[in-house]
């Protein structure tokens, strides 16, 4: 038996450990580690209630919008709050806007540089200009003396990076105009939002920007950039890696259990439905099945429990304890969140277009259901999702009335409880709040990354991606390739998982 | 332009007296200077207790934009967000770094200095290897509020003991330049501007806090568009009315920031422009006390007497 520890995952949100065990080829044990803890759930403790949105919006850079939402929605349980509909197609569209950018970065940014062979770009002989600066930088670099020549995108791990010289290229320029495209994402995020990251227009009740006919086309103009590049570039890419690296068809399985809190209300639903996937079946949610096991967390023993009336109490130096990370459970089964299982729920709720739009996918690549729980399926799914989502934007921004209220009026209480779930672009995200005397006595936050990197359960059960990694084909002599593309399929962040 | 090392060496070291930054304490440092020389920034960018948000600010830097910023600007040895180098490679990549020294260190996120164990980076507390790349940084930037006060992280009961990266300096008695760009996130044009002056001209004219004068001088309340509505006392007392929002708890009448010449996000909008009150993310004290809630809609007699 050999391990093999990396450390740090880097491309990912925030600090990451992976330790995987190796006999034969294969990984035998994995093991997920949090690797930064801040306390954010006592940092709420006393505080004014409407300082949470703004507060527990900075658990993540990645995707404070959701964090935003969840806890406007939990204030807006406990205080009675009727969002107007401008106010939820706002939040809604500020969402949207977030996701795109977020499922785009992890392509690109995040994931990309697994998938192609930056060297490839030295025999660049096309006209395309950002290729060939690339390629002019790329080789003045390594002619240099610089101690790490094109860092950041050199050097890598070792391991067999594909040969394809069309594949490499294509990739590389779309990354180049990924960073472009997020960017252009966060702005339109920004024109209802204020700012970005950390967006200040969200607050409970709905968003105070409301909306006008030159902000509402603006945004629009915008969008259209973004979807030509999700179904010219994004989406084909994405489809492309099948026939690359038909491998990741079966790879990173996982617990094959998925959860969805439902997000993007419209009317009196949401779009997207919450409830589980187990074996095929949809069941509605139930979320007093949720508690959070801290068996082998950094956690006091008290710590565990539902979120409405657990705690957070640090305990660096706990026994056996190798994550910050709390280990949430369902119905006592680790369960999978993120895109993956938002159009897995979907699917098995016969919600239209997914069903159709997923089918279609499979079709492409030939592949079946089944096929789905994979580094692959992940990847496309979220592809996907970037395609649905932004084209129900469009249907958001036609039901805005311009100028119609788009924030509740806020009546104040004294004491009150709630709880907001919602999904972020990485999975199901709930905040629990207590307040009395108007100050807040308990706040806890469940995050997407909490469940699918959980370490192990008091019982010893691994979370969804220590699953996801055991059995993991692995070539001894690389230095974790393969771990990691199937670690970041789950699209990691770690702030958020431990916040 | 050829010329030969000793005349670069010496020019080398008359461009880094006058950017006022630390002297050359290594041999290795030629390599870094001479990426200085050519224009573009040697650094390493370091993340503690953050949530990145000042990293994903970065790259949303409008112009120079961010393909530019990493290929022209910056030669961005170790990026935890953006560097291919994973695992091993990656520790590997920062001692490299390290060992020659000379790059300009930004730091991301407060310090956790009360519990070492709350951040960790390839089996090294990331306390230890801040101390370990600065002393070696020929200056620091503190990027966003957690690096340069503290920040949420070290809002009460500061469960990690957190400090800005100032703070945990003098703790360990290093003496090394160091500006504050705080903000929540930093904006990308306070990121690349500063980066920039640092390496053409060198250390930028600060405050008592470290800050740059020319980016963070001004009261944002002095620059606001509803600065005429403040005169006029035409104050907004429900969330989502057009007007000053002073009563509802906006700080930016105790915040120092050009957000209202800037904009945020290419200049498309800002907090206030989008009816919000300033949070106050880039002052020293941003949430930091309990007690100073930053909406007062709660306050119930405040609003009913309009103040």
């Amino acid at each position: 038996m050999t391990k093999l520890i990396i450390d740090p995952v880097t491309r990912i949100e925030g600090h990451l450990r992976i330790e995987t065990e190796i006999a034969g080829g294969k990984v035998t044990a994995a093991y997920s580690s949090g690797e930064m803890f801040r306390g954010f759930e006592q940092i709420m403790s006393g505080r004014d209630p409407l300082d949470a949105p703004i507060i527990t919006q900075r658990i993540c850079g990645v995707c404070p919008v959701s964090h935003a939402i969840a806890s406007t929605s939990c204030l807006e349980d406990a205080l009675k709050l009727q969002v107007p509909a401008n106010g939820h197609l706002l939040k809604n569209l500020i969402l949207g806007a977030n996701y795109l950018q977020s499922h785009i970065m992890h392509f690109y940014q995040l994931s990309a540089l697994d998938f192609l062979d930056v060297e490839a770009i030295l025999a660049y002989n096309g006209n395309e200009p950002a290729l060939r600066e690339l390629k002019g930088w790329v080789e003045g670099e390594l002619k240099s003396n610089h101690i790490l020549p094109a860092a950041p995108f050199l050097p890598r791990i070792s391991g067999k990076y594909p040969a394809n010289h069309q594949w490499n290229t294509r990739l590389l320029k779309h990354y180049l105009e990924a960073l472009e495209i997020r960017r252009e994402s966060h702005k339109m995020a920004a024109i209802f939002g204020g700012k970005i990251p950390h967006v200040a227009s969200v607050i409970p009740g709905g968003v105070t920007s409301g909306a006008g006919v030159g902000s509402i086309e603006d945004f629009r103009g915008r969008l259209r950039t973004i979807r030509r590049f999700i179904e010219n570039s994004y989406l084909p890419d994405v489809m492309a890696t099948a026939k690359q690296f038909p491998q990741y068809l079966k790879a990173g399985r996982g617990v094959q259990n998925f959860l969805s809190f439902g997000v993007f209300q419209e009317q009196n639903s949401l779009w997207l439905p919450g409830g589980t996937v187990t074996q095929g079946k949809f069941v509605p949610l139930d979320i007093d099945k949720i508690s959070e096991d801290i068996g082998f967390s950094r956690y006091t023993n008290d710590s565990g429990g539902h979120p409405s009336n657990s705690k957070t109490q640090p305990e660096p130096h706990k026994a056996n304890a190798y994550s910050w990370i709390k280990a949430p459970r369902y119905d006592n089964q680790s369960f999978e969140v993120g895109p993956l299982a938002r159009m897995t729920v979907a699917y098995h709720a016969d919600v239209q277009p997914v069903r159709e739009r997923l089918d279609a996918l499979l079709h492409e690549v030939g592949g079946k259901l089944s096929d789905l729980p994979s580094v692959f399926g992940r990847h496309a799914t979220r592809a996907l999702e970037a395609s649905l989502v932004a084209e129900r934007m469009e249907n958001w921004l036609d039901n805005l009335v311009p100028g119609a209220i788009s924030v509740a009026n806020y009546t104040p209480s004294q004491e009150g409880r709630g709880v907001g779930l919602t999904e972020a672009p990485r999975g199901a995200l709930g905040h629990w709040i207590e307040f009395k005397a108007g100050k807040i006595t308990h706040y806890q936050c469940l995050v997407p990354s909490t469940w699918n990197f959980s370490p192990r359960d008091s019982y010893k059960r691994p979370g969804p991606v220590e699953t996801a990694i055991e059995g993991a084909q692995v070539n001894e002599t690389d230095r974790g390739l393969e771990v990691v593309r199937i670690v970041r399929s789950f699209d990691p962040c770690i702030a958020c998982a431990v916040h | 332009m050829n010329i030969d090392r000793r005349t670069f060496l010496k020019d080398a070291s008359i461009l880094l007296a006058g950017m006022s930054l630390a002297p050359a304490l290594q041999p290795g440092f030629a390599e870094a200077l001479e990426t200085l020389a050519s224009g573009r920034a040697p650094l390493l960018w370091l993340q503690g207790l953050s949530c990145s948000g000042c990293s994903v600010s970065l790259i949303n830097s409008e112009s120079p934009g961010p393909a530019d910023l990493i290929t022209r600007y910056l030669s961005l040895y170790f990026h935890q967000t953006l560097s291919a180098a994973t695992g091993k490679v990656a520790m590997e990549t920062l001692s490299k770094a390290i060992d020659q020294g000379g790059y300009i260190l930004a730091v991301e996120g407060a310090v956790p200095s009360g519990m070492p164990e709350a951040c960790m980076i390839g089996e090294k507390s990331f306390n230890d290897l801040l101390l370990e790349s600065a002393r070696k940084a020929q200056a620091v930037v503190s990027v966003g509020t957690c690096a340069s006060f503290g920040g949420i992280p070290a809002a009460p009961p500061n469960p990690t003991g957190a400090l800005s990266v100032a703070e945990f300096f003098t703790k360990h008695k290093l003496n090394i330049p160091l500006i504050n760009l705080p903000g929540c996130p930093a904006h990308p044009g306070w990121i690349v501007g500063n980066l920039a002056y640092l390496l053409k001209v060198g250390i930028p004219e600060v405050d008592d806090h470290k800050r740059p004068i020319k980016t963070y001088g001004k009261l944002l309340h002095d620059q606001c568009q509803n600065f005429a509505q403040y005169q006029k006392m035409n104050f907004v007392v429900t969330p989502g009315e057009e007007g000053c929002l002073f009563k509802l708890g906006c700080q930016g009448v105790i915040t120092h920031a050009d957000c209202p010449m800037r904009g945020w996000n290419g200049g498309i909008n800002w907090c206030v422009k989008a009816n919000a009150p300033c949070a106050g993310c880039a002052r020293p004290e941003f949430a930091r006390d309990k007690n100073f809630a930053f909406y007062r809609l709660n306050e119930q007699k405040n609003l009913e007497n309009g103040g």
